[in-house]
């Protein structure tokens, strides 16, 4: 894993389910990143931390597509940008393709960010709307010293137009004059102009009318294809992620509290947590709507900054048991449940006996959860481009 | 919550969709007029009943007119810059004729709305209960001692822990499906006949939505509440709503009972809606079939039809004729060319 692999190894489609060690282009090693919180008038002392992502370890191989989900505040987008360096993280490792991007600096950072890329949420606030769509697909490729020769450059932006299915008058017209959907195909365009090898994809289609959301997750598979990406897609919509992904991570409060392929989370999900989310996404059918049964769960999310001791679903959990949750905080494991893929790990101390029926759920009352003032979700907001970040 | 479901249910008789309309709007038109531009029509002409305890679904995405419809019936257009026509008939009364001053005793007394985002819908620098007990001093007469126990109990019955305490809260201090259940209990205080949700759950993660649209299918069971519901989102429709009516540039373009609707949708919009939208029920590997280009193509609605440019089998009276909604067996459809068969 430490050795660096100079070229780019075909994904192998179908079986990729276990983790085999080899063949990984992302390797996320206990990585946290804490915010401190700061009070003080002249001097800013620090009263405490949001634990936005409280260790997690995570393998991407080449290739594959990894869905993270979870509810907002969860810390899934501070983990995307963990691994792209934009948030320096408090501890723990990124290796993306045999490099430990932590320990990079300046120039050298600059050029490994070639091959990660990033497609954003909102694509009217991630496109600067003074550059015309010429000017903000040449800008990574003149950073990264791809636009050299003027011909070729120009060649290459008709062909990532016609990769993301835009005309090409769309090059001298500004971010205003498209809809939602083709400013989504802009913010693609731009991230593949530089040839990366990882697009961390926060949130594509959220931003965009129902109808519109199936274009662009078709495009992003289509160029998945084309390009031989790999992909690390973060979203709060579980059917979106379960899609497009071959692996799948739920996260809550900062950590990952299962891990599986998207077959096997959908068909067995392990962790109360997973079980609860997958039963509360409603299903445009109104058959399965009338039969279902929901695990609602009671209360808010605890604030990051003041997680539960133990795991940190213990406090809404209809499984928590009187040992163990509140003082232990569960490791991701492969569960010892017949019949369940080795791929899937899950970070609960009861799944067997869950899994078994042994432990039954039971009603949790609703905990009031304080709001402490601190750094909301949007107050992390970054730069726009990564090429502005530098 | 727990207390909730032992509530016993103060309605038992009422049934879903029984009777006569209590609300009934007739070819409501909203026209927005801008200095130095076309006049902007909105919402073209939509028609619909809502029956005692019935909950009805309006469904379309962003410019479709829906929230702009419940606007209108509201009285909540600004009285400027725009035209409202048509009727929005409750009880006998129509709506949009009456004044100002009757129409703030109607509000939030016969009919309550509630809106996606509780932050901006609450007042940010008055104390929750204070919030609560306005409506109950405005509508029921009660005096602020008097309102507050009532104030306590609405809090408890959407499931608020600790009422007594949250009463003295600030909207910032709750999270937001705390929020959305203090604005449901405020819109709940009068027990109005009439509940008008524009996108409830749509700024909610996902497990709050499913708390919140649990408590709302329970509240409208429990008081014979009718509901109107606005939403984006196909999947909140198919478990809540009796009738649902899929809206296109302003414009009801089906209308049908829900299990009817979703098993065998006619009009080619609702039907790609539909075979667009990822489940995750649906077998992996399968690709999605979007509904191409966006609403920006849509063609004017008095020659042709808007959904035209979009759709997957135009025929060539589409952009020449308006289709008119017809109504047959409880549905009704606006297409030249509707889709055959079960999907």
């Amino acid at each position: 894993m430490t050795e660096t692999t100079t070229g780019r190894t075909q994904p192998t489609h179908g079986e990729r389910t276990a983790y085999d060690g080899e063949d990984v282009l992302v390797d996320v090693r206990g990585i946290k990143v804490h915010f401190p919180i700061k009070r003080g008038v002249i001097f800013d002392k620090t009263i405490g931390h949001v634990y936005a992502v409280d260790g997690v370890d995570l393998q991407i191989r080449h290739g594959e597509t990894y869905g993270l989900v979870g509810e907002s505040g969860c810390g899934k987008s501070t983990l995307g940008r963990a691994i792209l360096n934009l948030e320096p993280p408090t501890a723990g490792s990124v290796t993306f393709d045999g490099v430990d991007i932590a320990s990079l600096k300046g120039e050298d950072l600059r050029r490994k960010r070639q091959d990660i890329q990033m497609v954003f949420q909102d694509p009217m606030g991630s496109l600067d709307p003074r550059q015309s769509v010429e000017s903000l697909l040449l800008e990574g490729m003149k950073a990264h010293g791809l636009a050299k020769d003027s011909a070729a450059a120009n060649a290459r932006l008709r062909e990532l137009l016609k990769a993301v299915g835009l005309p090409v008058t769309a090059l001298s017209k500004y971010p205003h004059e498209f809809s939602g959907g083709q400013r989504q195909r802009i913010g693609i365009a731009r991230a593949l102009s530089v040839n990366p090898k990882l697009i961390v994809a926060d949130e594509p289609v959220s931003a965009l009318d129902v109808s519109v959301q199936a274009q662009v997750i078709n495009l992003l598979e289509d160029v998945q294809e084309e390009f031989g990406l790999t992909y690390l897609v973060i979203a709060h919509d579980l059917a979106v992620v379960r899609h497009i992904s071959d692996r799948i991570g739920v996260m809550y409060l900062g950590a990952l509290v299962e891990e599986a392929a998207a077959d096997d989370l959908y068909a067995t999900p392990l962790h109360p947590y997973t079980r609860a989310l997958m039963s509360a996404v409603p299903v445009p059918d109104p058959l399965i709507e009338d039969r279902r049964e929901q695990i609602l769960l009671t209360g808010d999310l605890p604030s990051p900054s003041n997680p539960p001791t133990g795991c940190r679903f213990h406090t809404r959990c209809p499984w928590r048991q009187e040992t163990r949750c509140d003082t232990e905080r569960p490791e991701l494991r492969v569960p010892d449940v017949p019949g369940v893929d080795a791929g899937q790990r899950v970070a609960c101390h009861w799944t067997e006996q869950i899994a078994s029926g042994e432990i039954t759920a039971h009603p949790v009352s609703g905990e009031v959860v304080e709001r402490v003032e601190g750094p909301d979700d949007t107050d992390f907001m970054g730069p726009a481009s990564i090429s502005e970040a530098l | 919550m727990t207390s909730m479901s032992a509530s016993p249910s103060t309605h038992p008789s009422v049934h879903p969709g029984a009777g006569e309309p209590l609300l009934s709007v007739r070819d409501l038109r909203v026209t927005f007029q801008r200095q130095g531009q076309e006049p902007f029509e909105a919402v073209q002409g939509v028609s619909f009943d809502v029956r005692p305890g019935q909950t009805v679904g309006l469904v379309g995405e962003s410019g479709c007119g829906k929230s702009v419809t419940s606007l209108a019936i509201m009285g909540l257009l600004p009285k400027h810059g725009n035209h409202v026509s048509g009727t929005v008939d409750y009880e006998g009364t129509n709506l949009l004729t009456l004044s100002d001053q009757e129409m703030r005793d109607k509000r939030g007394k016969d009919i309550a709305m509630v809106f996606q985002d509780p932050l901006s819908s609450l007042n940010p620098v008055v104390p929750i209960g204070i919030q609560v007990t306005e409506v109950l001093e405005r509508h029921r007469g009660l005096s602020r001692k008097a309102a507050t126990p009532v104030a306590r109990d609405l809090l408890d019955r959407v499931g608020i822990p600790d009422p007594d305490r949250r009463l003295k809260d600030y909207p910032h201090q709750l999270s937001g499906g705390m929020r959305q259940r203090a604005l449901i209990a405020i819109a709940l205080a009068c027990k109005p006949r009439l509940l008008i949700a524009d996108e409830p759950t749509t700024a909610l993660d996902v497990t709050i939505q499913a708390q919140i649209l649990a408590l709302l299918k329970e509240l409208v069971q429990d008081t014979g509440t009718a509901l109107v519901m606005i939403t984006h989102d196909l999947g909140v429709i198919a478990g809540l709503c009796d009738e649902v009516n899929v809206l296109y540039g302003g414009r009801i373009v089906e209308r049908g009972e829900r299990h009817e609707l979703f098993a065998q949708p006619r009009h080619p919009y609702t039907h790609g809606l539909l075979a667009s939208i990822p489940r995750l029920d649906a077998p992996r590997g399968q690709r999605l079939q979007p509904i191409p280009g966006s609403v920006s193509d849509n063609l004017p609605w008095t020659h042709a039809c808007a959904f035209a440019p979009r759709c997957s089998q135009p025929i060539e009276v589409c952009t020449q004729v308006m289709p008119e909604l017809e109504e047959q067996h409880g549905r009704a459809l606006r297409c030249h060319n509707p889709v055959e068969g079960h999907r």
